[in-house]
């Protein structure tokens, strides 16, 4: 076969689906967007009939490397999606293997999300964008740590609120400090030595245990805030752990309860086949799973509030956020296939969590047993007299806000 | 214009602004909103009727402007129609009137703490109305669907129902923490209002009850929302993004991974060409849309993202700088979307050819919000800070503007398929 030009320079479209040759001493190489971008080939040819009006960084970026930014980015929403990653590893599959790959045993697909989220780092840092913002290098992955979000709305109202009371001087230390951490975490990122690379790698995979070290690393900062709305910051970040995909969970399990039920969506997002059902998701039938299995509907379909039912859903999505193990798994297939299966699998999901929901406030004594560096609650016994104050009284106070997780008894599950 | 007899408002008119030109009340009936004379009525207001609305001719007719052209400042420079009796603080809210209200009404909340009504007329004119007042800055607003009241949240965590006819306003909502957005949901069997807050919940009141009549748990924060029934969207903190159902009772369809890498800001929902919502707009804090389908064909193809709101950035050498998104909205009639941006700038875009359409000169402050009029005709932008750049960047004693623009030849879609 003839050799592909095209992947030798490391810019082949079509990856695994060439009809040339790849050799594999040319796979070594990190610039390994190409078999990646083959998913969104067909955007690719498109893009090129757009490329004198869309604006032309998309396309000047795209020749670095740069899979996690312009033009490889905005391709494909199903990005991380396994179907993907099995076509860069089909073709680089020995690549840790082959002695033109680097010495830090990196496979492409993890030097690619390194490098990408090197740059985008330094774009971050040079480009005068809003810092308090989450980061997460792909669509599909979970948020880097040790970021804190707030919104332009949320800062400036503590601004105002801080006015009110003659205290700006608090506020603008807060927001210095913040900056200031926002800074050490973008230059570590930047410029991460081996095992910082692995300790991000593996948040990024596996979206579980990697919450925790940030709790100390907010926790510790929260105390010398003014910030009494958002004080603990290891809640939230646990968050969007939760409830985001770990993508490696394949979507076989959902995709035998999507593809009977996918005729089913509700027809009023616009987009359907199905002539069949009028009300398909607001009646309650059985034919409908995606309304029955909601957890809120099995309680009674006919009352109007149905509050009891929702906070049932309710209780499972706010669980997200203090559980670790045990939720993520059940709401990973709703997320993984968002972009494509019906709503009946991430209505099967929802009813686990519905249903583990119940469960739950008796797992997360047990999930942090099993992790062993940090624990997710502190039991009562171990908080001062102070600490317990603060966390039972409903708002923190400056000053006195508690280094240690709350106990769990405390938590709105 | 007609003029008929002033009919008397029944509650007190809060908020007196100084004296404006000639203000002109046509008769009403019974509501304390005028009713325009039936030859401006919009019914079917194409371009013509709007000729003189939003041209070219310099930022005077509006009659309000006292800058001269001279000056070197920039606040205008796409010399649009400047509303009279702008907030006295950051506008975070436009919002226009539907279209079972003859004419165009624009309400805007302002950190200010009030939300402000405007009569927009077809010349080009607006005559302030009203104003009600809140205990914290105003962070959204809506309409109900007749027209008759507009509802407020607050940071002062209550959301309130201001019956326009009799000029009261009650509050109808309450929070645990600040009311980020506000949505009136008009169903075949219920009617609510619909509130986001950053106490992490989505919560929907019959404004009769001071309990919701139903409580929605969000993984974060909520910062964005948007409801075009029977679909509504919510983008929350961590990248968070929810799609929910409407219809009979409302319940989430499905939670998405975010299309993008940083802090959702604005969400707008888009409808194909039978009206239906079919997927939304998202913004995001690093310069970049996405547009997102809800159940595409082919996904990989059809979603997708592009950059906006950038400094030039032909030249790959030198860094770009990248501004937040601060709001989204599609044209009623084209589909055509606008997104306004925190340098200063707007621009519209046609989707479905994934072209640009045009960009706006730069204003000097940020554009806070944007909106569309019923019909498409106005667009209504606002220049105000939006605390992009921290406390530092913070003037009070800077002007804040909303400008109209006439949208009805602009937005047009690049490619008639």
């Amino acid at each position: 076969m003839t050799i592909c030009q095209f992947f030798l320079q490391g810019r082949c479209r079509f990856g695994d689906r060439c009809w040339n040759e790849h050799p594999r001493g040319g796979g070594g190489r990190p610039h390994s967007a190409g078999p990646v971008r083959g998913a969104g080939g067909g955007w690719g040819a498109a893009s090129q009939r757009y490329a004198n009006v869309i604006q032309p960084p998309i396309f000047k970026h795209s020749t670095w490397g740069g899979s996690g930014d312009g033009g490889g980015f905005s391709g494909a929403s199903d990005f991380g999606s396994p179907g993907n990653k099995s076509a860069v590893f089909s073709q680089n599959r020995f690549s840790a293997l082959s002695s033109a790959h680097p010495a830090d045993g990196f496979s492409d697909e993890e030097q690619r999300l390194l490098d990408c989220v090197a740059k985008d780092m330094a774009t971050w840092e040079s480009s005068g964008q809003w810092m308090f913002s989450c980061y997460s290098p792909e669509a599909g992955k979970p948020n880097v740590s040790g970021f804190r979000e707030f919104s332009a709305e949320e800062v400036r109202l503590e601004y105002y609120n801080c006015s009110a009371n003659n205290n700006t001087e608090n506020y603008i230390n807060s927001v210095n400090q913040l900056v200031q951490e926002w800074r050490n975490r973008l230059q570590e990122l930047k410029a991460l030595n081996a095992s910082g690379k692995e300790s991000l790698l593996s948040q990024l995979k596996n979206a579980v245990t990697q919450p925790l070290p940030s709790l100390g690393f907010g926790g510790q900062q929260a105390s010398s805030f003014g910030f009494p709305s958002f004080p603990v910051s290891s809640s939230s970040s646990a968050a969007s752990f939760s409830f985001k995909a770990n993508p490696s969970v394949p979507p076989g399990n959902a995709a035998a309860v999507g593809s009977s039920a996918a005729a089913s969506n509700p027809p009023t997002f616009g987009v359907t086949s199905s002539p069949s059902v009028p009300n398909p998701v607001g009646s309650g039938n059985s034919s409908a799973p995606s309304a029955a299995s909601f957890s809120f509907k099995t309680s009674g379909t006919t009352s109007g509030c149905g509050t009891s039912g929702l906070s049932g859903f309710g209780s499972s999505a706010a669980a997200n956020s203090s559980s670790t193990a045990p939720l993520p798994v059940s709401a990973t297939p709703s997320a993984a296939t968002g972009t494509s299966q019906s709503g009946a699998s991430s209505a099967s999901a929802a009813q686990t969590a519905g249903a583990s929901g119940h469960n739950v406030t008796s797992a997360p004594s047990a999930v942090p047993n099993g992790i062993a560096s940090d624990k997710l609650y502190t039991p009562r016994s171990e908080l001062t007299a102070e600490e317990l104050e603060q966390f039972e009284a409903k708002r923190f106070t400056l000053g006195k806000i508690p280094l240690k997780p709350p106990p769990i008894d405390l938590l709105y599950l | 214009m007609s003029s008929q007899t002033v009919a008397p408002r029944a509650g007190p008119v809060t908020g007196l602004y100084p004296a404006l030109p000639a203000e002109e009340r046509s008769g009403s009936r019974g509501m304390a909103l005028p009713r325009l004379p039936a030859v401006l009525a919009s019914s079917s207001a194409g371009p013509t009727r709007m000729s003189l609305f939003g041209s070219t001719s310099g930022f005077g007719t509006g009659g309000t402007s006292m800058f001269g052209s001279t000056t070197a400042d920039n606040h205008n420079p796409m010399k649009d129609i400047e509303v009279t009796s702008p907030p006295d603080d950051s506008i975070s809210c436009l919002a226009f009137s539907p279209p079972t209200l003859p004419g165009n009404f624009l309400i805007a909340g302002s950190w200010a703490n009030d939300v402000r009504c405007w009569e927009v007329q077809d010349n080009g004119q607006t005559i302030p109305k009203a104003q009600q007042m809140h205990t914290g800055p105003v962070l959204d607003g809506c309409w109900s669907d007749d027209g008759s009241k507009v509802f407020t949240a607050s940071c002062d965590k209550t959301a309130k129902m201001w019956d326009l006819n009799s000029n009261q306003a009650i509050q109808i909502a309450q929070h645990d923490a600040p009311v980020k957005t506000i949505h009136w949901i008009k169903a075949p069997n219920y009617s609510c209002v619909m509130t986001g807050s950053w106490d992490k919940t989505l919560k929907f009141w019959d404004t009769r009850s001071p309990t919701p009549m139903m409580t929605l748990q969000l993984p974060e924060r909520c910062y964005c929302a948007d409801v075009v029934h029977p679909m509504a969207a919510v983008a929350t903190a961590e990248r968070g993004l929810i799609v929910y159902q409407l219809e009979n009772q409302p319940s989430e369809f499905r939670r998405i991974e975010s299309p993008l890498k940083h802090q959702h800001r604005c969400v707008a929902i888009f409808k194909d060409k039978v009206n239906k919502p079919t997927g939304f707009a998202l913004g995001s804090i690093e310069g970049r849309v996405a547009i997102h389908y809800i159940n595409p064909p082919n996904p990989a193809k059809d979603n997708f993202t592009f950059k906006c709101h950038r400094s030039n950035g032909t030249n790959t050498s030198a860094p770009q700088d990248i501004y937040a998104v601060n709001g989204i909205a599609f044209h009623p009639v084209h589909g055509t979307l606008a997104t306004v941006g925190s340098d200063g700038r707007f621009s519209f875009w046609d989707k479905d050819a994934r072209t640009k359409l045009k960009t706006s000169e730069q204003l000097d402050q940020p554009i806070s919000a944007c909106c569309f009029n019923h019909n498409g005709n106005i667009f209504a932008y606002a220049s105000s800070y939006d605390w992009s750049k921290g406390h530092e960047f913070y003037n009070p004693q800077k002007k804040n503007y909303i400008f109209l623009r006439n949208a009805a030849e602009e937005l047009k879609p690049r490619n008639k398929k």
